[in-house]
């Protein structure tokens, strides 16, 4: 089955059958009627939360994630097709609300030709909507495989800004490089200065490589009063692997707070 | 105008109150949270837009749980389509988005504007890309639309514009002109009924005390705008409210890049308690006539945001409770100290 079976089938499982007589009803219409159909979605299908992870591609979440969201990426799918499917879908970002934008980015990774969207991608990872941030940067394999290493490095660098969990970013400790874990040195020494704090888990991205500062660095997580930065420095004396890393992601006070 | 009380005794307003209510209102001038407490409020007329974040935190702590906001004329003319496009995308986008992170509810209505309905090429472009946004979740009409110099442009795309109205099954929020009022209004009236539009699913906006009671008497929603100076006091929405009652009347702020207030529904709320106006007509022109008008439009689900903004399950991710840029820290607006 190719992705768009895939997502119907899910569908299927997920909606009364007057819901997919709509999908199908407007499914043979032309760019403008699919375009129009997206629009609609949300008139016609029922915003249930979706229980259960569905597996369509690596990396690309939908546990919890509503269904609108994944028929409105079902009609964007079959819209990439059509002649003028792209520019179609470039007026539905330029005009879109913010539910829409939700789910045109997370549509981009099974769009035809994903690379042609990397630019659009980015504008996400500039916005200073939540939810729209968040459809590019959580549970989407698409900045992993398509993001240069400079807008990669932005889309983690906002998210910790920002003070949102970088462990729901798709291929995080993968794509781990030098010229962020300067960046992020340089990010956490700023915010030590304004008597702030980095989340522990940040220096996952710092340890396997060497940085200016990481002794100095090293040694002033192990005598913080937090418990989770003395882990972190424990972390990197001790070489630990990937794993144990990963109790530092629900610990941290900065997601709670 | 009544509304400098060191005027009132030279000009004394058939709508004046008495002595001892006069003293009341300004005595409670500071103070009017304590007499709105457990009370919810719906503005079906605010630009946002033009409004700081300020304004919005001032908003939840008053009760306000729902607003809408009406596109708009912005002050000085667009010259493009893309600003208009921009415009509109704003309203359903980033607006949206920025009231949400204080509990609000953001709806809106879209519309070409009748001042920018005078440049006809431009008009044409906009009419347009009407019905794309029109469609739009949350979009709870066609608004605002209308009269303003009364040109016969204005009045072309005004009637496009209730034609679209009608196609769509979208209410319909009419701006009175300032000037020439009675008659605008009347006007505006007689054509939305020539095109066939059922006066309840028509809201005529800035009422006063000339043009009230012919909107009521032909089945039409009337909407008050509370403010200052040029349009009404909310003094004299009392006794609008004790002379008319509650049904199909609502208050609203329009508040805007104007000298305006955006708590406009929350002080009249407290004025008409202090004056003796039931709690169930307060709740009626302050809250639910606003809901049950644009509710008309199927886009709006009060469970969304009576009890608070629930969250939109459509907005978390992986059952993560992390705010999502959410909910603003508060900031105390009275500490020397900006951390």
């Amino acid at each position: 089955m190719n992705t768009a079976e895939l997502i119907f089938q899910s569908i299927t499982t997920l909606t009364s059958p007057a819901e997919i007589a709509w999908i199908e009803e407007k499914l043979p219409a032309d760019a403008k009627g699919i375009s129009l159909a997206f629009v609609m979605v949300p008139r016609i299908i029922a915003k249930h939360s979706i229980e259960n992870e569905l597996s369509i591609i690596t990396g690309w979440n939908w546990k919890n994630a509503t269904l609108d969201q994944l028929v409105r990426v079902y009609f964007l799918i079959h819209l990439a097709e059509k002649e003028d499917g792209k520019s179609r879908i470039e007026t539905l970002f330029d005009t879109a609300e913010m539910n829409e934008l939700v789910a045109l980015y997370r549509a981009l990774p099974v769009l035809k030709t994903p690379e042609i969207w990397v630019q659009r991608a980015t504008d996400a990872v500039r916005s200073n909507m939540g939810p729209v941030f968040d459809a590019i940067a959580f549970g989407n394999p698409y900045p992993q495989i398509y993001f240069s290493d400079l807008a990669w490095n932005q889309l983690v660098l906002k998210c910790i800004f920002n003070d949102k969990p970088i462990h729901l970013i798709e291929g995080l400790d993968k794509r781990a490089n030098q010229a962020l874990a300067n960046t992020l040195a340089d990010f956490a020494h700023e915010r030590w200065a304004a008597g702030r704090r980095v989340p522990s888990q940040v220096w996952r991205l710092i340890r396997n490589f060497q940085t200016e500062s990481i002794e100095q660095d090293v040694a002033r997580l192990s005598k913080s009063e937090d418990a989770n930065d003395r882990k972190a420095a424990e972390l990197i004396i001790n070489n630990s692997p990937l794993e144990a890393w990963k109790a530092l992601e629900q610990a941290e006070p900065i997601y709670t707070a | 105008m009544c509304q400098n009380p060191n005027e009132a005794k030279l000009n004394p307003s058939h709508f004046e109150g008495s002595n001892e209510e006069q003293q009341t209102a300004q005595e409670v001038e500071g103070g009017f949270a304590s007499y709105i407490q457990g009370m919810k409020f719906f503005d079906p007329h605010v630009h946002m837009t033009s409004r700081t974040t300020d304004d919005y935190q001032a908003l939840a702590d008053a009760g306000v749980v729902a607003i809408i906001e009406p596109a708009f004329w912005l002050g000085q003319p667009r010259t493009g389509l893309a600003s208009f496009k921009d415009y509109f995308a704003s309203l359903v986008g980033w607006e949206r988005f920025r009231s949400s992170q204080f509990g609000i509810k953001h709806y809106c209505t879209i519309g070409l504007n009748s001042r920018e309905a005078n440049n006809e090429a431009l008009a044409e472009e906009v009419m347009d890309i009407l019905p794309l946004f029109l469609q739009k979740e949350g979009v709870v009409g066609v608004g605002e639309i209308g009269f303003d110099d009364q040109t016969a442009a204005e009045e072309k795309y005004y009637r496009a514009q209730l034609e679209l109205a009608k196609e769509m099954g979208l209410p319909v929020q009419v701006h009175t002109p300032h000037r020439d009022k009675k008659k605008g209004t009347e006007r505006s009236m007689a054509i939305a009924l020539e095109h066939g539009l059922a006066p309840h699913m028509v809201v005529i906006d800035h009422n006063n005390e000339e043009t009230v009671k012919s909107v009521l008497d032909q089945g039409f929603y009337a909407a008050f705008t509370i403010y200052p100076f040029t349009k009404m006091g909310n003094e004299r929405m009392v006794e609008i409210v004790k002379q008319y009652g509650s049904e199909r009347i609502m208050v609203n702020s329009a508040a805007d890049w104007g000298i305006s207030d955006p708590l406009a529904i929350p002080k009249t709320a407290a004025l008409m308690k202090i004056k003796g106006i039931s709690a169930v007509d307060i709740q009626k022109v302050t809250y639910q006539n606003a809901l049950d008008s644009f509710a008309q439009s199927g886009q709006i689900n009060e469970k969304d945001f009576i009890h608070g903004l629930e969250i939109d399950q459509s907005l978390k991710f992986n059952g993560n409770t992390v705010l999502r840029g959410g909910q603003a820290p508060r900031v105390d607006k009275n500490s020397i100290f900006i951390r």
